[in-house]
C-alpha cells in the first residue's frame, strides 16, 4: 500500500480511536481477499459508534457468544492489511467486544 | 422515451479459458449485429461496459480498443464503470446518446475477463466496487451481503433455506438456458452443505467467476413488432454498506425502480418478467421486495413455495435467464445481457424458458452492495 | 519532585500453556514448568504488534490523567520488536495519541531493559526542567526460535509511564545504571530469532549486572533492602527473580506482588515495568518500592521509588476501566500451539 495514502488514511482513522458502539449486523469471512490469509477466518461487522457514525470493521479478541447484534464493542488500532516484507506497515481500527 | 432494441448477441458465460476480450467482444458484436439486420457503418457509437480490465489486466482505454477490434475504428467509443452496474449504465448511456439527438444509432457492449488471475486477487479487484474502509477491514463482496443476509434474517425471519431456495430457481433456469455457466438443476439440500464462504452465505449462495461478452444494438427507429426501452433510471446510495440509512433494504433500487415505472407509465402488475442482480441469493430477495413484487420479509418464503418460478409462477418470473447465480456474471456483460434475454423473451424466442404473453419486462442492475442501481423497463 | 503521574498496562488476550509447546516437542511438561517457573505465558493476536500494544498501554495511561496528550514533551519507547529497523515506534505512538508535534521521541534497544532506560532518560529531562511531562513505554511481542528454551517464556505486553514533575503518584527517589559489554543474549540485524549463550545468561549476566546495580543503589539512596516494603526484578522466568530477590535480602512477602511472570511469562521490555504496576495496583501510599530491570549485552538499571496519595486515585480508575494488571491477567483465551505458532508469524 502507498506510503502516501496509508499516512493520509491515519489522520481519518486517528479520530475514531478509543470509540464505543454496538454491532449492528456481522459475518464470517471464511474466504478472505488477497492481504488477509493471515487473519482469516476473523468476523466483519458494521458498528454503529455511539453519537451516530456507522463503520465497517474486522472483529478482534471475540468469543464465539460474543458475534451478535447490539453487543457492545470498542475500537482499537491494529495491524491491517498485509504490508509488503518492504513496505510500509498500515494500522487500522478493529474493534473489540467489551 | 421510446428507443429500439434493434439486435442482440451474447457469448456462452463461463469460464472460457481459450477466449481473450477480444474474442468474446467480436462473438457477441457480430451476433448482435446480425441479429439486427442492420449495416455495421451504421453505429454512430460504442459503449463499452468493464471493471476489471484496468486493475487486472493493466489495460483501460477500451473504447478505442473495442472500436479497433470490432472494425469501427474512428467511431466514437468509450468506457463506463459502474462496477457490476456497468452494463446498465453503459446501456442507459447507449440510450442518453440516442435521446440527445447526437447519435441514432449505437452499440452497447458489457465484456469481463475474470479467470485469467488467481481467485484471491478477483476477490480483491472486486472489492473496487466498496469503500475504502471495507477494503482495509478485509471485506470481500459475500461478506458485504452476509451482513445484510443477517440483518434481513434477523428482522424478518428469513432462513437459509429460503435463500438457498433462490439459488434453485435460478440454476433451473438456467438449465433451460444453452448460454448460460450452469447447466444442471441443484437441491436445496446441495446449497446448503457447500461450504461456509462468509456466515451465513455458502458457496451456492454467490454467483460464480465468469467470462463472457453481451451486446445490443440500439437505434432511433420505430419498428412496429419491435422491443422498446421504455425507462432507463439509475439511482445511487452511500459507497460503503456503513453509510446506508437500512440494511434490510437497497435504498438505490426502490428510487431508480419507482423512478423508471414512472417514467414507463406503467404499474408494477403489468410486468411480465424481471432480469434482477442476484449477485447473492439474497441479493434477489431483496430486489423483488424493493422494486415491490413481493411483500418486505416475505419473499424467502414465497421463492421456497414456487413464485417467480418458471411453471409454478403466479405472476412475475425473476431471472428466466438463470440470473447472475446460474447463467453467470461476468461482471461488464451482466447489465447488457440482462436487456439481451429481456429482449429475447419479450419477442418470443425463449424456447423452453419463454415467458408465457410476455409483453413488458424489467432489467435490475446494482453496483456494489448497492451504491448504485439501474433499472430499465422494456415492452414490445 | 519527579515521578510516575499516571501508568497504564496492556496484556493480550491470549495465552498457550507451557504443556502444549512441550508436548509438540515430546518433551516432559512437568520438567519444564518445575525448571521455568512458567505454566502459561501470553500470545498477541495476528494482528498485534509492539506498535499496537505500546498504544494500548499509553492510552490506557493518558484516560487517568487529567491533563492533555499534547502536554508530553518527550516520548520514548523501548522495545526488542520494533516493526522497523528504521522508523520510529515513538513518533507512530505520538501521532496516535495526538501529542501534536512538540515534542522528543526516540525509539530505545537495550533488550529488556529499553522501557526502564527510557525511564531514566525522561527522569533526567524533568529534572533539568526541559520538560514538564514525558512518557516511557516498555513493549514488545518477543520472539524466539521454536523448540528453544526460550520459547516457554517469550511473552508480549506493554507498559507505559507518563512521568511528570506535578501530581506525582509514585516519586522517583534515586536511580542508578550498571553496564558492561555481555554477550549473553542477542540478535543479529536482518536474523529473525534470538540467540543465547545458555547457562552463561545466569550468573555473569542476570545475577551479576542485577547485584552490581543493587549494591550501587543501596549505596546511593543509603537504604537497603529491609527499607523497602517491596521489590521489582526483571523476571525471565519464575526462578531468576526469586534467587536475586533472596540474595540480596529481600522477603518473599516483599516481591510477591510484582510476580506477573508466574501469569504471562516474559515480555521482555515490558517486564519489570509490569512488575512494577502490578505492585503499584495494590499498595498503599508511603511504601517504598525498588525496582531493578535487567537487559542482556548487558545492564540493569535500578531505582526506588515510593508512593504518595494520589496512587489511591489511580488504583481506582484503573480498577473501573478493568485496567487493573491482575484483571487483565484474567482476561484470557487459551489457544494451541498452532495458534501460538499463527498467531507469532511461524506459520
Amino acid at each position: 500500500m502507498s506510503p502516501v495514502k496509508i499516512w493520509r488514511n491515519q489522520k481519518h482513522f486517528v479520530k475514531l480511536i478509543g470509540k464505543t458502539g454496538s454491532i449492528i449486523s456481522w459475518t464470517m469471512i471464511r474466504v478472505p481477499p488477497d492481504g488477509f490469509s493471515q487473519q482469516a477466518p476473523y468476523p466483519l461487522a458494521v458498528v454503529r459508534l455511539d453519537g451516530g457514525v456507522q463503520i465497517t470493521a474486522q472483529i478482534v479478541d471475540w468469543e464465539e457468544k460474543e458475534l451478535k447484534t447490539n453487543q457492545k464493542v470498542t475500537t482499537v488500532i491494529r495491524r491491517t492489511i498485509d504490508a509488503a516484507a518492504d513496505g510500509v506497515i498500515p494500522y487500522g481500527i478493529k474493534v473489540k467486544p467489551i | 422515451m421510446n428507443i429500439t432494441v434493434a439486435g442482440v448477441g451474447m457469448t456462452k458465460f463461463g469460464e472460457l479459458w481459450a477466449a481473450s476480450p477480444r474474442c468474446l467482444a467480436g462473438i457477441a458484436v457480430s451476433a448482435a449485429i446480425k441479429d439486427s439486420k442492420i449495416e455495421k457503418k451504421s453505429i454512430q457509437g460504442i459503449f463499452v461496459a468493464n471493471m476489471l480490465s484496468g486493475m487486472l489486466g493493466m489495460q483501460g482505454h477500451l473504447g478505442a480498443l473495442f472500436a479497433e477490434e470490432l472494425g469501427l475504428s474512428g467511431v466514437p467509443a468509450y468506457t463506463v464503470e459502474g462496477a457490476c452496474a456497468s452494463g446498465g449504465l453503459a446501456v442507459h448511456a447507449g440510450v442518453m446518446s440516442i435521446l440527445s439527438g447526437q447519435y441514432e444509432t449505437v452499440c452497447v457492449l458489457g465484456v469481463e475477463k475474470m479467470t485469467d488471475h488467481k481467485p484471491e486477487l478477483v476477490s480483491s479487484a472486486l472489492m473496487g466496487a466498496g469503500s475504502n474502509e471495507e477494503r482495509l477491514a478485509g471485506a470481500t463482496f459475500p461478506g458485504l451481503y452476509a451482513i445484510l443476509a443477517r440483518s434481513h434474517m434477523e428482522k424478518y425471519g428469513t432462513t437459509e433455506q429460503q435463500l438457498a431456495s433462490v439459488a434453485v430457481k435460478n440454476h433451473f433456469h438456467a438449465s433451460l438456458n444453452p448460454l448460460a455457466q450452469f447447466t444442471h438443476p441443484i437441491t436445496t439440500e446441495q446449497v446448503l452443505r457447500s461450504s461456509c464462504v462468509a456466515d451465513p452465505l455458502k458457496l451456492l449462495d454467490c454467483s460464480p467467476v465468469t467470462d463472457g461478452a453481451a451486446a445490443i444494438i440500439l437505434t432511433k427507429q420505430q419498428k412496429a413488432s419491435g422491443v422498446h426501452i421504455v425507462a432507463s433510471q439509475i439511482a445511487t446510495d452511500s459507497l460503503g454498506l456503513a453509510g446506508r440509512k437500512s440494511l434490510t433494504e437497497l435504498a438505490s433500487t426502490k428510487r431508480a425502480s419507482e423512478k423508471a415505472f414512472i417514467q414507463a407509465g406503467v404499474e408494477r402488475k403489468s410486468i411480465d418478467l424481471a432480469e434482477v442482480h442476484d449477485c447473492f441469493t439474497i441479493a434477489e430477495i431483496l430486489a423483488i421486495e424493493d422494486m415491490g413484487f413481493g411483500k418486505k420479509g416475505e419473499v424467502g418464503k414465497l421463492i421456497e413455495q414456487g413464485a417467480y418460478t418458471l411453471g409454478t409462477a403466479e405472476r412475475i418470473v425473476v431471472n428466466s435467464s438463470g440470473g447472475l447465480k446460474g447463467c453467470g456474471h461476468p461482471i461488464g456483460a451482466t447489465g447488457v445481457k440482462q436487456i439481451v434475454e429481456i429482449t429475447n423473451q419479450l419477442r418470443g424466442v425463449c424456447g423452453k424458458r419463454q415467458v408465457k404473453n410476455a409483453r413488458v419486462g424489467l432489467a435490475h442492475n446494482v453496483g456494489g452492495s448497492g451504491a448504485t442501481a439501474v433499472v430499465h423497463i422494456l415492452r414490445k | 519532585m519527579i515521578g510516575i503521574v499516571s501508568y497504564g498496562t496492556y496484556i493480550p488476550k491470549y495465552r498457550v500453556h507451557t504443556e502444549d509447546i512441550a508436548s509438540a516437542w515430546k518433551k516432559n511438561p512437568a520438567e519444564i514448568i518445575a525448571a521455568l517457573g512458567v505454566k502459561e505465558k501470553t500470545v498477541p493476536g495476528v494482528d498485534e504488534d509492539a506498535v499496537t500494544i505500546s498504544l494500548e498501554a499509553a492510552l490506557q495511561s493518558l484516560s487517568c490523567f487529567k491533563g492533555k496528550p499534547s502536554a508530553i514533551e518527550a516520548l520514548f519507547v523501548g522495545s526488542e520488536s520494533h516493526p522497523y529497523a528504521v522508523n520510529p515506534t515513538s513518533t507512530i505512538i505520538g501521532e496516535l495519541l495526538g501529542v501534536g508535534t512538540s515534542y522528543l521521541a526516540s525509539d530505545l534497544e537495550f533488550a529488556c531493559k529499553a522501557g526502564t532506560a527510557g525511564v531514566q532518560m525522561i527522569a533526567g529531562l524533568l529534572s533539568a526542567k526541559q520538560i514538564k511531562y514525558g512518557m516511557a513505554i516498555g513493549s514488545d511481542t518477543a520472539q524466539s526460535k521454536p523448540h528453544d528454551a526460550l520459547e516457554y517464556t517469550s511473552a508480549s505486553a506493554g507498559s507505559a509511564f507518563l512521568m511528570g514533575s506535578e501530581s506525582v503518584a509514585v516519586s522517583l527517589l534515586s536511580y542508578t545504571s550498571y553496564s558492561s559489554d555481555t554477550p549473553d543474549f542477542w540478535r543479529r540485524d536482518g536474523i529473525r530469532y534470538p540467540s543465547h549463550a545458555g547457562r552463561f545468561t545466569g550468573e555473569p549476566a542476570y545475577f551479576a549486572h542485577v547485584m552490581g546495580a543493587a549494591a550501587k543503589l543501596f549505596e546511593k539512596s543509603k537504604l537497603q533492602p529491609k527499607d523497602f516494603d517491596y521489590c521489582v526484578f526483571h523476571m525471565p522466568n519464575g526462578k531468576f527473580p526469586r534467587e536475586v530477590a533472596r540474595r540480596l535480602g529481600f522477603t518473599s512477602g516483599q516481591l510477591a506482588p510484582s510476580l506477573t511472570v508466574d501469569h504471562i511469562g516474559n515480555p521482555y521490555s515490558a517486564s519489570s515495568m509490569m512488575g512494577l504496576s502490578a505492585v503499584l495496583d495494590v499498595v498503599s501510599p508511603n511504601k517504598k518500592i525498588c525496582m531493578i530491570s535487567y537487559g542482556s549485552g548487558a545492564g540493569s538499571d535500578a531505582f526506588v521509588w515510593k508512593t504518595t496519595t494520589k496512587l489511591q486515585a489511580l488504583q481506582k480508575k484503573r480498577k473501573n476501566l478493568h485496567g487493573l494488571v491482575s484483571q487483565q491477567i484474567e482476561n484470557k483465551t487459551y489457544v494451541d500451539y498452532l495458534g501460538y505458532l499463527k498467531q507469532t508469524h511461524k506459520l
